[in-house]
């Protein structure tokens, strides 16, 4: 390594994965939800 | 055999940048040897340079080598013009962030990942942006964070954000800070509604705040430990190429995006100025040209017809942006379109003035093309005429240049709000002005119009 990442940005970095990761799981369980009720839906209407 | 480093590739110690004999290499330096050796072992060189990602390399003998420190030495493919990131517009810059990313996504999947990520890292050949620092990989060390991120933010994202978000002046500032744009100071410029993005907030303000915070704090005792795993790295990658690939600009409202519809030639006065155009290129043999005042590159483009390379350059974002957007949708290579104001040329800047290179010291251009300009500096911008023909002589070998009289509506226009101070702005003085730097080789009126069209050659370069 021959820049300096600053110890600000490499923290930040940390922090970012941390509620990134968040995000990607609450959009992962998001679309479970959805596609449980979409499997729901059709059958109730048949 | 005598060597002459290339400025601007001195502060990595893996290796540099260097000519011989008029031929560029490149060394790497024994310190990178093993790290150089995984990278092209790894696979990832063969499968970026397949995709016309990464600069490609022919790796020659160490008799070569510009030290005995080398390891290797390489020699690039040769890019054809040499441009900066205050050079580019809004979609090159754009590209050339998505470019870094997509390299950085594939490198991580490699186990390596990009040392830095500066924008010099980047040109533009064939058209498209290519990647041209081949000592930029490393293996990864697992749990470690991006080193690169800080500057991707300064180089990239920060300069797109507040072009799109702010204004597209903005992109100005990399002129300035040649290392990347504040994030304090960026973070300060962007309107509010930036805090509404998750990227903005988290990439560039949040950044920012994270760069005072930590200021001086060692990376062991603020990290507390804390790894970063390859798949967070990967989001975090995934999550700014998201960030730039919904950026956006308009090419349009500028003072010069509309001016070829909106100009004064009738049909028959375009078809003879590009007929005479083309005669004085197809003769000259040039292989390089320059289109100063290029607008959207309409006759860049008639230039290309008979010469490899042609920079296009224009002051207005908006018609280098519609110029950048043309040569993308066609795939046409030999067309660079460049942000350019004449009046204040780029400059030799960086460490000693030394590190970038001033238009001047990139050329000469074979060929200068200069159609429909020199009124626009010397009435728009007060330049003496003298003062343009001595500039322009020194830029390029044969010109091709209009003169626009009083009498047309162009020039008219850029009088009606103040006196006429211009005396001196006639054919005769025009040739007067431009004989002291050039041998008149030719001249033809445009038909259909008041305008020449003059042919020359400049007097610097027979003396040299």
């Amino acid at each position: 390594m021959y820049i300096d990442p600053t110890t600000g940005s490499l923290v930040l970095q940390l922090l970012a994965a941390g509620l990134l990761s968040m995000v990607a799981m609450v959009s992962r369980v998001r679309e479970a939800f959805k596609s449980f009720f979409r499997m729901l839906v059709p059958r109730r209407r048949r | 055999m005598s060597w002459q480093a290339v400025e601007g590739s001195f502060r990595d110690p893996s290796g540099f940048v260097y000519c011989r004999d008029a031929t560029l290499y490149r060394q790497v330096n024994k310190v990178f040897g093993k790290q150089f050796e995984a990278f092209i072992t790894s696979g990832l060189y063969d499968e970026l340079t397949r995709e016309g990602l990464l600069v490609p390399h022919t790796q020659v003998g160490l008799e070569l080598s510009a030290t005995a420190d080398a390891y290797a030495v390489l020699q690039p493919e040769r890019i054809a013009f040499i441009s900066y990131p205050y050079e580019w517009s809004f979609g090159q810059l754009k590209d050339a962030a998505l470019l870094t990313l997509d390299i950085q996504e594939r490198a991580l999947s490699k186990g390596f990942t990009l040392r830095d990520s500066s924008a010099y890292n980047v040109q533009f050949h064939g058209g498209r942006p290519v990647f041209i620092d081949t000592l930029s990989f490393e293996p990864l060390e697992e749990g470690k964070p991006w080193p690169a991120y800080k500057q991707f933010c300064e180089h990239f994202l920060l300069p797109l954000t507040l072009m799109s978000k702010r204004d597209i002046r903005c992109g100005s500032l990399l002129r300035t800070y040649v290392d990347g744009i504040p994030l304090d100071f960026g973070s300060r410029l962007l309107p509010a509604r930036s805090w509404a993005s998750l990227s903005s907030v988290l990439h560039l303000h949040l950044h920012a705040w994270a760069q005072g915070r930590y200021a001086g704090a060692a990376v062991s005792s603020a990290a507390k430990g804390k790894s970063m795993s390859r798949t967070a790295l990967v989001r975090l990658i995934q999550n700014l190429k998201s960030a730039v690939a919904g950026l956006s600009w308009n090419p349009a409202g500028t003072e010069w995006a509309e001016y070829t519809s909106d100009n004064n030639y009738s049909e028959e006065a375009a078809r003879s100025k590009r007929a005479l155009v083309l005669g004085h290129l197809a003769g000259s043999g040039a292989r390089t040209v320059w289109d100063l005042g290029a607008n959207t590159g309409e006759y860049s483009r008639a230039a290309r017809e008979v010469t490899p390379q042609v920079i296009s350059f224009d002051v207005d974002p908006a018609a280098v942006e519609r110029n950048y957007r043309r040569v993308r949708a066609n795939s046409e290579t030999g067309i660079l379109p460049l942000l350019l104001d004449l009046t204040n040329p780029s400059p030799a800047q960086g460490w000693a003035g030394r590190e970038r290179l001033s238009l001047a010291e990139r050329g000469p251009a074979d060929a200068l093309l200069a159609l429909a300009l020199v009124h626009h500096l010397a009435i728009g911008h007060n330049l003496p005429l003298d003062r343009i023909a001595q500039y322009l002589s020194r830029l390029g070998r044969l010109l091709i240049i209009e003169f626009v009289p009083k009498t047309d509506s162009q020039v008219a226009r850029l009088l009606l709000s103040r006196p006429d101070i211009f005396p001196g702005y006639t054919k005769e003085g025009f040739e007067t002005a431009f004989q002291r730097e050039y041998e008149i080789k030719g001249m033809s009126r445009v038909a259909d119009s008041e305008r020449w069209l003059y042919c020359m050659t400049s007097r610097h370069f027979a003396v040299d």
